[in-house]
Protein backbone atom coordinates (compact mmCIF):
# COMPACT_ATOMS: atom_id res chain seq x y z
CA UNK A 1 0.00 0.00 0.00
CA UNK A 2 1.16 3.43 -0.60
CA UNK A 3 1.60 6.01 2.14
CA UNK A 4 1.51 9.17 -0.44
CA UNK A 5 1.53 12.45 2.17
CA UNK A 6 0.30 16.22 0.80
CA UNK A 7 3.85 16.90 0.41
CA UNK A 8 4.67 13.90 -1.83
CA UNK A 9 1.87 14.65 -4.10
CA UNK A 10 1.74 16.87 -7.15
CA UNK A 11 -0.50 17.83 -10.33
CA UNK A 12 -0.16 14.64 -12.86
CA UNK A 13 1.25 12.06 -10.40
CA UNK A 14 -0.48 9.26 -11.52
CA UNK A 15 -1.17 5.77 -10.77
CA UNK A 16 -2.32 2.07 -11.56
CA UNK A 17 -2.85 -1.76 -11.62
CA UNK A 18 -4.61 -4.39 -13.40
CA UNK A 19 -7.75 -6.28 -11.51
CA UNK A 20 -9.33 -8.94 -13.33
CA UNK A 21 -13.46 -9.79 -13.06
CA UNK A 22 -13.22 -13.15 -11.81
CA UNK A 23 -16.46 -15.53 -10.91
CA UNK A 24 -15.24 -15.49 -7.44
CA UNK A 25 -15.92 -11.55 -7.31
CA UNK A 26 -19.20 -11.72 -9.31
CA UNK A 27 -20.13 -14.24 -6.63
CA UNK A 28 -18.98 -12.38 -3.68
CA UNK A 29 -20.88 -8.90 -5.07
CA UNK A 30 -23.80 -10.41 -5.63
CA UNK A 31 -23.97 -11.79 -2.35
CA UNK A 32 -23.04 -8.62 -1.25
CA UNK A 33 -24.49 -5.77 -2.62
CA UNK A 34 -28.47 -8.41 -3.27
CA UNK A 35 -27.88 -7.53 -6.69
CA UNK A 36 -29.10 -10.85 -8.35
CA UNK A 37 -30.01 -9.69 -11.88
CA UNK A 38 -29.76 -12.29 -14.20
CA UNK A 39 -27.81 -10.52 -16.11
CA UNK A 40 -24.92 -10.72 -14.38
CA UNK A 41 -25.21 -14.37 -13.16
CA UNK A 42 -27.08 -16.30 -16.07
CA UNK A 43 -24.89 -16.83 -19.49
CA UNK A 44 -28.38 -17.99 -21.07
CA UNK A 45 -30.59 -15.29 -20.02
CA UNK A 46 -27.88 -12.63 -21.03
CA UNK A 47 -27.28 -14.81 -24.48
CA UNK A 48 -30.74 -13.97 -25.48
CA UNK A 49 -30.40 -10.50 -24.80
CA UNK A 50 -27.75 -9.92 -27.47
CA UNK A 51 -24.66 -9.96 -24.85
CA UNK A 52 -21.73 -12.49 -25.24
CA UNK A 53 -22.03 -13.73 -22.01
CA UNK A 54 -22.74 -12.25 -18.61
CA UNK A 55 -22.36 -8.76 -18.00
CA UNK A 56 -20.03 -7.89 -14.89
CA UNK A 57 -21.42 -5.68 -12.34
CA UNK A 58 -20.82 -1.98 -13.18
CA UNK A 59 -20.37 -0.96 -9.59
CA UNK A 60 -17.86 -4.08 -9.16
CA UNK A 61 -15.47 -2.62 -11.60
CA UNK A 62 -16.21 0.79 -10.02
CA UNK A 63 -15.08 -0.44 -6.95
CA UNK A 64 -11.34 -0.81 -8.36
CA UNK A 65 -11.47 3.18 -8.03
CA UNK A 66 -11.97 2.83 -4.06
CA UNK A 67 -8.61 0.40 -4.28
CA UNK A 68 -6.76 3.33 -6.68
CA UNK A 69 -7.46 6.02 -3.95
CA UNK A 70 -7.15 3.53 -0.85
CA UNK A 71 -4.13 1.42 -1.73
CA UNK A 72 -2.17 3.50 -4.76
CA UNK A 73 -3.18 7.29 -4.99
CA UNK A 74 -2.68 8.38 -2.21
CA UNK A 75 -3.17 4.93 -0.66
CA UNK A 76 -3.11 4.58 3.40
CA UNK A 77 -4.33 8.74 4.26
CA UNK A 78 -6.93 8.90 1.84
CA UNK A 79 -10.57 9.59 2.55
CA UNK A 80 -12.82 8.94 -0.08
CA UNK A 81 -14.54 12.18 -0.19
CA UNK A 82 -17.05 11.49 -3.69
CA UNK A 83 -16.99 10.52 -7.19
CA UNK A 84 -19.09 10.65 -10.59
CA UNK A 85 -18.62 7.88 -13.06
CA UNK A 86 -19.59 7.52 -16.40
CA UNK A 87 -20.34 4.03 -18.14
CA UNK A 88 -18.70 3.79 -21.69
CA UNK A 89 -18.99 0.38 -22.14
CA UNK A 90 -19.86 -3.50 -20.60
CA UNK A 91 -17.16 -4.98 -18.97
CA UNK A 92 -17.19 -9.12 -19.06
CA UNK A 93 -16.54 -12.25 -16.47
CA UNK A 94 -13.08 -13.09 -16.62
CA UNK A 95 -11.85 -9.34 -18.77
CA UNK A 96 -8.57 -8.18 -17.06
CA UNK A 97 -8.94 -4.45 -16.53
CA UNK A 98 -6.67 -1.53 -16.33
CA UNK A 99 -7.66 0.83 -13.33
CA UNK A 100 -5.67 4.26 -13.75
CA UNK A 101 -5.78 7.70 -11.90
CA UNK A 102 -3.81 11.16 -12.21
CA UNK A 103 -4.50 14.32 -9.71
CA UNK A 104 -6.27 16.83 -12.05
CA UNK A 105 -6.89 19.12 -9.16
CA UNK A 106 -5.00 20.24 -5.56
CA UNK A 107 -6.76 22.07 -2.82
CA UNK A 108 -4.03 23.27 -0.12
CA UNK A 109 -6.75 24.44 2.24
CA UNK A 110 -8.13 21.17 2.94
CA UNK A 111 -5.98 18.62 2.02
CA UNK A 112 -8.05 17.74 -1.18
CA UNK A 113 -7.37 16.11 -4.77
CA UNK A 114 -9.27 15.57 -7.95
CA UNK A 115 -7.93 12.21 -9.81
CA UNK A 116 -8.88 11.90 -13.18
CA UNK A 117 -9.43 8.13 -13.90
CA UNK A 118 -10.25 5.64 -15.54
CA UNK A 119 -10.57 1.83 -16.40
CA UNK A 120 -9.85 0.55 -19.61
CA UNK A 121 -9.98 -3.73 -20.91
CA UNK A 122 -7.21 -5.55 -22.51
CA UNK A 123 -8.46 -3.98 -26.10
CA UNK A 124 -8.38 -0.15 -25.15
CA UNK A 125 -11.51 0.24 -24.56
CA UNK A 126 -12.68 2.53 -22.15
CA UNK A 127 -15.08 0.65 -19.66
CA UNK A 128 -15.48 3.73 -17.59
CA UNK A 129 -14.26 7.12 -16.25
CA UNK A 130 -14.59 8.99 -13.20
CA UNK A 131 -13.80 12.04 -11.35
CA UNK A 132 -12.92 10.97 -7.57
CA UNK A 133 -12.59 13.51 -4.55
CA UNK A 134 -10.25 12.49 -1.98
CA UNK A 135 -9.31 14.05 1.30
CA UNK A 136 -5.63 13.38 2.48
CA UNK A 137 -6.07 13.07 6.12
CA UNK A 138 -1.98 12.17 7.24
CA UNK A 139 -1.26 12.41 11.24
CA UNK B 1 -16.80 43.42 -8.09
CA UNK B 2 -18.66 44.23 -4.73
CA UNK B 3 -19.87 41.87 -2.14
CA UNK B 4 -23.51 41.49 -3.64
CA UNK B 5 -22.28 40.34 -6.71
CA UNK B 6 -19.86 37.63 -5.25
CA UNK B 7 -22.88 36.16 -3.11
CA UNK B 8 -24.83 36.66 -6.26
CA UNK B 9 -22.18 34.30 -7.93
CA UNK B 10 -21.93 32.30 -4.99
CA UNK B 11 -25.12 31.37 -4.87
CA UNK B 12 -25.64 28.54 -7.81
CA UNK B 13 -22.22 27.44 -6.52
CA UNK B 14 -24.10 26.32 -2.80
CA UNK B 15 -27.18 24.93 -4.67
CA UNK B 16 -25.56 22.70 -6.60
CA UNK B 17 -23.12 21.43 -3.79
CA UNK B 18 -25.58 21.29 -0.96
CA UNK B 19 -28.64 20.29 -3.29
CA UNK B 20 -30.52 22.83 -2.38
CA UNK B 21 -31.78 24.29 -5.36
CA UNK B 22 -34.09 27.05 -3.45
CA UNK B 23 -31.25 28.16 -1.36
CA UNK B 24 -30.75 31.67 -1.41
CA UNK B 25 -27.87 32.97 0.60
CA UNK B 26 -27.49 36.37 2.37
CA UNK B 27 -24.71 37.55 4.05
CA UNK B 28 -24.83 36.67 7.69
CA UNK B 29 -25.98 33.09 5.92
CA UNK B 30 -23.33 30.69 8.03
CA UNK B 31 -22.89 26.67 8.32
CA UNK B 32 -25.68 26.52 11.64
CA UNK B 33 -28.24 28.62 9.55
CA UNK B 34 -28.16 26.79 5.91
CA UNK B 35 -29.32 23.05 6.09
CA UNK B 36 -26.29 20.48 5.24
CA UNK B 37 -23.51 22.86 5.37
CA UNK B 38 -21.13 20.29 7.40
CA UNK B 39 -17.51 19.36 7.43
CA UNK B 40 -17.62 17.58 4.09
CA UNK B 41 -20.05 19.92 2.67
CA UNK B 42 -17.98 22.27 3.41
CA UNK B 43 -14.53 21.14 1.63
CA UNK B 44 -17.04 20.47 -1.67
CA UNK B 45 -17.92 23.97 -1.18
CA UNK B 46 -14.11 25.54 -0.94
CA UNK B 47 -13.15 23.72 -3.34
CA UNK B 48 -15.94 24.43 -5.91
CA UNK B 49 -15.25 28.02 -5.40
CA UNK B 50 -11.37 27.67 -5.22
CA UNK B 51 -12.58 26.07 -9.02
CA UNK B 52 -14.88 28.84 -9.96
CA UNK B 53 -12.81 31.40 -9.38
CA UNK B 54 -9.40 29.66 -10.05
CA UNK B 55 -8.12 30.94 -6.37
CA UNK B 56 -6.60 29.28 -3.53
CA UNK B 57 -7.18 29.83 -0.29
CA UNK B 58 -5.25 28.77 3.05
CA UNK B 59 -6.46 27.34 5.71
CA UNK B 60 -5.49 30.25 8.25
CA UNK B 61 -7.52 32.89 5.95
CA UNK B 62 -10.92 30.09 6.10
CA UNK B 63 -11.14 29.75 9.80
CA UNK B 64 -11.59 32.65 10.46
CA UNK B 65 -14.41 33.34 8.60
CA UNK B 66 -18.20 33.82 10.38
CA UNK B 67 -20.37 33.62 7.22
CA UNK B 68 -20.94 33.94 3.48
CA UNK B 69 -20.64 37.82 3.58
CA UNK B 70 -17.06 37.41 4.93
CA UNK B 71 -16.26 34.89 2.32
CA UNK B 72 -17.33 37.03 -0.46
CA UNK B 73 -14.93 39.58 0.84
CA UNK B 74 -12.34 37.31 1.10
CA UNK B 75 -13.08 36.80 -2.31
CA UNK B 76 -13.06 39.89 -3.57
CA UNK B 77 -9.85 40.49 -2.12
CA UNK B 78 -8.13 37.25 -3.66
CA UNK B 79 -9.28 38.56 -7.20
CA UNK B 80 -8.58 42.48 -7.02
CA UNK B 81 -4.73 40.48 -6.48
CA UNK B 82 -4.76 38.73 -9.62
Amino acid sequence: MNEYRWADLALGKSARFDAVVTEDRMRQFAQLSGDVNPLHLDDEFARARGFPSRVAFGLLTSSFYSTLVGVYLPGRWALLHGLDIDFKALAFVGERLTIVGEIAHMSDAYRRIDLKASIVNSLGKTVSKATIRVGVHEP
Amino acid sequence: MDRTSVISDLNPIFQDVLDLPDLRLEPGSNAQSVEGWDSLAHVNLVVAIEKHYRIKFALGELQTLKNVGEMADLIKKKLGKQ
